[in-house]
């Protein structure tokens, strides 16, 4: 009774499925393997919308983006070798890091010209002098984005963070422990660099006092937790407060009077990279004005490029959120590579703190 | 006239009212995040955190977005590879466990629940190192250039199907089987004919669970994914820092529109025909 | 009965070895490598040194990562708990329901599972957190119960006081156990599902013949027979609970740390892949010790058994 059925059924089981797979078999890819390539590892979102499309017209090179999602997914990933990618934006302790455990190729300055488009502040930072192996991309600070409905006044004081319960249960902090540790060094004004053991128990007990107020470390998200509504204040970037200012005009942005961190991102070539020659050209070509200030415009962060700087408006030059004016530049650091005995020190402390 | 009161089977668990109350408020609270994120695909901001206003427009975008595409793409390539081998490699390992005693037989059992005990990322950082240590070539042609990642997706995958499998076999009645040796057939007879049939729901259950932990799977992937082989949780996951934009929302309606649609179609088909034979 | 076939024919073999061979070569060897370095020793920033040592296991037994663990074993206990407690009721009122109904419902509820997890979980916390659906429906019923109070002039008696506090869903253990709920409660259904669709129903009708209530029905028959398909959906949502990371980054709080993070933690930030390895293996040789006493009480049980029938 059942045979003719069986048949039908499994001819129309064959048939959808192999329908399915000759859907995802997408034909173009398995010609897509051209000459001309270049494999970039980028953050997502971190690019102009058409960077990479009038790269491909000027140059005839194809770039495939791929994504990662934080620094330390980038190291790990590239720890065991290079995959096969040609450019990635690490950010300044990973650059350093890369560079000690021999990840990173040199980078040849004599194939990138634009090069002099870049702000002498950045030729020669503590992490690479002279620039060997990174290239710099785009920087920022690290802040205070806060409600200004919800908060009394300006909270230029990291203690609204650290040390009061004003505002409890509607702070967040990042979760990145040697960000939070960090800048709790730099709140009881010790330098973002220590080495002092002590100095590092003491933002240790602070931080395990301050817990009951927080709500939560926020991975990456706190400008999600200030546009709820579920937090007033929250430690974060400021590119991610100010993007979020452009949709919320009830969200501002403050570096605390005690300092910061100034951090920046990065293009690197590392080792192995399958398409050298192409990553030089690509790196030029980001390094252009026009690009630069194409770049700047949609991704809303302090771009180190003098020249596109110059091209673009003042509400991009003023805003307080993407460029921290001098006087909060005198008091932030960068952040340097401890070493890893430090390094342990910092985790080991975060998980007591976390688990407290 | 005196009403007749109707007497329920207490067997009829479908007329309960506990039990029925439990399960559609169970089904409505499992739901109610899913119409969350098909009213939210319509919302007008990037960030998609609150509400802004309504705008098909990221319909639009994803349409255009080849990223997203791609990533759709291979994901779904790699769950239908995937799911394929991990059942028949489960299909088998669970028939032979339930149906043999060997001499090892206890720990090979053990051994086949450590891939779901590893933490995830142990087992992404594991294969990474393998992949290294064996030299697994980095494949630039399109879908050998997924293999790390399927093999790695079905290495955690086929304990899955393998243990479903077997809370299925643990209610199949022995006579059955022992009628079947009766009458003559052999073993592999009785696997093709009485075991395969009785466990044919429980093959398409741990097929569709085996497809979203392909599909979902991000951490494993991560780890042993190369150049090009973007998937849509890699994806997805590294918008977090910018905001997921509700391009994302979109596709994932539309996925939850086709499934629904096809299945409509698949048990229409299927039934209409049942019945044609009834009659 | 079931274990009956001899192992000597070529069937065995068909079938053995293509799962054994899977697992040996692309698990057991990865799993060997990590076993080794758990052992070993972190010097520079990416070299590992295979030494050999109990290090990272001395150092794992530091009270605080026993503390996390004991703390994830809690919520992970209670997500199975709550996801048993749900499961079986459903799988009851499906499986008796009409052919159509059961197509209907477990599509239903496998049709979320094909949603990726990182959206599902954002809508829940747009769902749960302060100024979400659940606060802002509940504010608005409060603050629609004031005005009726004021219009019916029994404001004097304060029933609800003037502002209201949002109820704390989200950012706590609360709405981690919700969260891994959402995501695990499939792989107890299914499992149970499976072996209840072929549950004998003569069994259930003589059970009620004889006069046994629900409860009774429930307990002798009904789960002496999913007791195996019990144990698997417990395998699949607990084991993985333990060891989840995603879940407590998005929805924990401050202090919602649990084992899962910690591991994560060693192979991202903290770069201590031995030390991270060694956590990992705390968990299989845990899950070692809770199979290996199990044998060993089914063993003793059966000759206690086998010296009671004699």
């Amino acid at each position: 009774m059942n045979h003719k059925n069986k048949i039908s059924r499994r001819r129309f089981i064959t048939g959808s499925s192999a329908f399915a797979v000759g859907l995802t078999l997408n034909p173009f890819k398995l010609f897509a393997n051209s000459e001309n390539n270049l494999n970039f590892y980028n953050w997502d979102d971190y690019i102009g919308e058409n960077t990479l499309s009038d790269f491909a017209d000027q140059t005839g090179i194809r770039t495939k983006m791929d994504f990662f999602a934080d620094n330390d997914e980038l190291f790990s990933k590239l720890r065991e070798g290079n995959p096969g990618y040609d450019i990635i934006v690490p950010s300044d302790i990973y650059v350093e890091k890369m560079i000690k455990a021999g990840m990173l190729d040199k980078i040849d300055h004599e194939k990138i010209p634009n090069m002099t488009n870049i702000d002498r502040n950045f030729l020669n930072p503590v992490f690479d002098p002279s620039r060997a192996y990174s290239v710099p991309y785009m920087w920022g600070t690290v802040g205070i984005g806060y409600n200004i409905a919800r908060v009394k006044g300006k909270p230029n004081s990291w203690s609204s963070l650290y040390e009061s319960e004003k505002y409890s249960s509607n702070i967040s902090l990042l979760s990145e422990a040697t960000t939070v540790i960090g800048i709790g060094l730099k709140y009881l004004g010790y330098s973002l660099n220590s080495t002092n053991i002590k100095e590092y128990k003491e933002v240790e007990e602070l931080l395990i006092e301050q817990k009951k107020h927080i709500k939560v470390f926020a991975e990456d998200n706190g400008q999600d937790l200030l546009a709820s509504g579920e937090v007033v204040l929250a430690q974060e970037f400021n590119g991610d407060v100010a993007q979020l200012m452009l949709e919320d005009s009830n969200i501002s942005y403050i570096v605390p009077n005690e300092g910061s961190i100034i951090w920046e991102d990065c293009l690197c070539i590392p080792k192995d990279a399958p398409n050298k020659e192409n990553a030089h050209k690509f790196i030029d070509y980001l390094l252009g004005a026009k690009t630069g200030a194409d770049l700047a415009d949609y991704i809303q962060y302090a771009t180190p490029n003098k020249e596109a700087k110059d091209l673009m408006g003042l509400d991009y030059i003023k805003n307080p959120a993407i460029f921290p004016t001098d006087e909060i530049i005198k008091v932030c650091e960068n952040q340097i590579y401890l070493g890893e005995e430090i390094g342990q020190v910092i985790q080991d402390s975060w998980t007591r703190i976390l688990a407290s | 006239m005196r009403k007749i009161k109707l007497i329920r089977s207490p067997i009829e668990y479908a007329r309960n009212k506990y039990l029925k109350t439990i399960t559609y408020s169970f089904l409505v609270i499992l739901y109610l995040p899913i119409i969350n994120l098909i009213f939210f695909s319509f919302n007008d901001s990037k960030r998609n955190i609150v509400w802004r206003g309504f705008t098909t427009k990221y319909y639009e975008k994803m349409f255009d977005n080849q990223i997203l595409f791609d990533a759709f793409s291979n994901s779904l390539t790699i769950a239908f590879i995937s799911t394929v081998i991990s059942t028949i490699l489960g299909l088998s390992t669970a028939i032979c466990l339930w149906k043999f005693n060997f001499y090892l037989k206890k720990y090979y059992d053990l051994a086949l629940i450590f891939p779901i005990v590893i933490p995830e990322i142990c087992l992404g950082v594991s294969m990474l190192v393998f992949f290294n240590f064996i030299s697994w070539p980095n494949f630039q042609i399109w879908p050998l250039s997924l293999s790390s990642i399927i093999i790695a997706h079905v290495s955690f995958i086929f304990p899955f199907v393998a243990i479903i499998i077997r809370s299925r076999l643990s209610i199949l009645n022995n006579e059955i089987l022992e009628s079947g040796t009766d009458l003559g057939a052999t073993n592999f007879q009785i696997i093709k004919f009485i075991i395969i049939p009785f466990l044919k729901p429980a093959i398409i259950a741990s097929f569709l669970f085996a497809f979203t932990l392909s599909l979902d799977d991000f951490v494993v992937t991560f780890f042993t994914s190369g150049p090009n082989s973007v998937t849509l949780p890699v994806k997805i996951y590294s918008m977090v820092r910018f905001g997921i934009t509700p391009e994302i929302n979109a596709v994932s309606t539309l996925l939850l529109l086709i499934i629904i649609i096809s299945t409509y179609f698949v048990i229409k088909f299927l039934t209409k025909k049942n019945r044609a034979f009834i009659k | 009965m079931a274990n009956s076939w001899s192992v000597k024919n070529k069937l065995f073999i068909f079938l053995l070895v293509p799962g054994l061979a899977w697992l040996l070569f692309f698990f057991i060897l990865p799993l060997i490598i990590i076993f080794s370095m758990s052992f070993g020793q972190k010097i520079d920033i990416i070299g590992v040194e295979y030494s050999w040592s109990l290090h990272n296991y001395i150092r794992a037994f530091d009270g605080i990562y026993f503390i996390t663990l004991f703390k994830s074993v809690i919520i992970s206990s209670i997500t199975t708990l709550l996801c048993l407690l749900v499961a079986v009721p459903v799988v009851l009122y499906i499986s008796f329901s009409s052919t159509r109904m059961k197509s209907i419902l477990l599509i239903s509820i496998m049709l979320p599972l094909w949603t990726n997890l990182l959206i599902r979980t954002y809508s829940l916390i747009a769902i749960l957190r302060t100024k979400g659906h659940i606060n802002s429906s509940l504010e608005f019923l409060w603050d629609s119960s004031n005005h009726l109070f004021n219009f019916l002039n029994l404001a004097n008696y304060n029933i609800f006081s003037n502002s209201f506090t949002p109820l704390n869903l989200i950012y706590n253990n609360f709405a981690i156990i919700l969260g891994l709920f959402y995501i695990y409660i499939p792989f107890m259904i299914i499992p149970i599902y499976l072996v209840l669709e072929r549950f004998d129903r003569n069994l259930l009708e003589a059970s009620y013949d004889l006069g046994a209530n629900h409860i009774h029905t429930f307990f002798k028959i009904i789960l002496p027979i999913i007791s195996p398909a019990i144990i698997s959906g417990i395998i699949l949502v607990f084991i993985p609970c333990l060891g989840t990371f995603i879940i407590p980054d998005l929805l924990g709080g401050a202090d919602s740390q649990m084992i899962g993070n910690i591991i994560e933690r060693q192979f991202k930030s903290a770069n201590d892949w031995p030390f991270g390895s060694s956590l990992s293996f705390l968990l299989i040789y845990m899950t070692i010790i809770i199979f290996a006493v199990r044998y060993i009480y089914t063993k003793l049980y059966s000759k206690l058994h086998i010296r009671m029938d004699i």
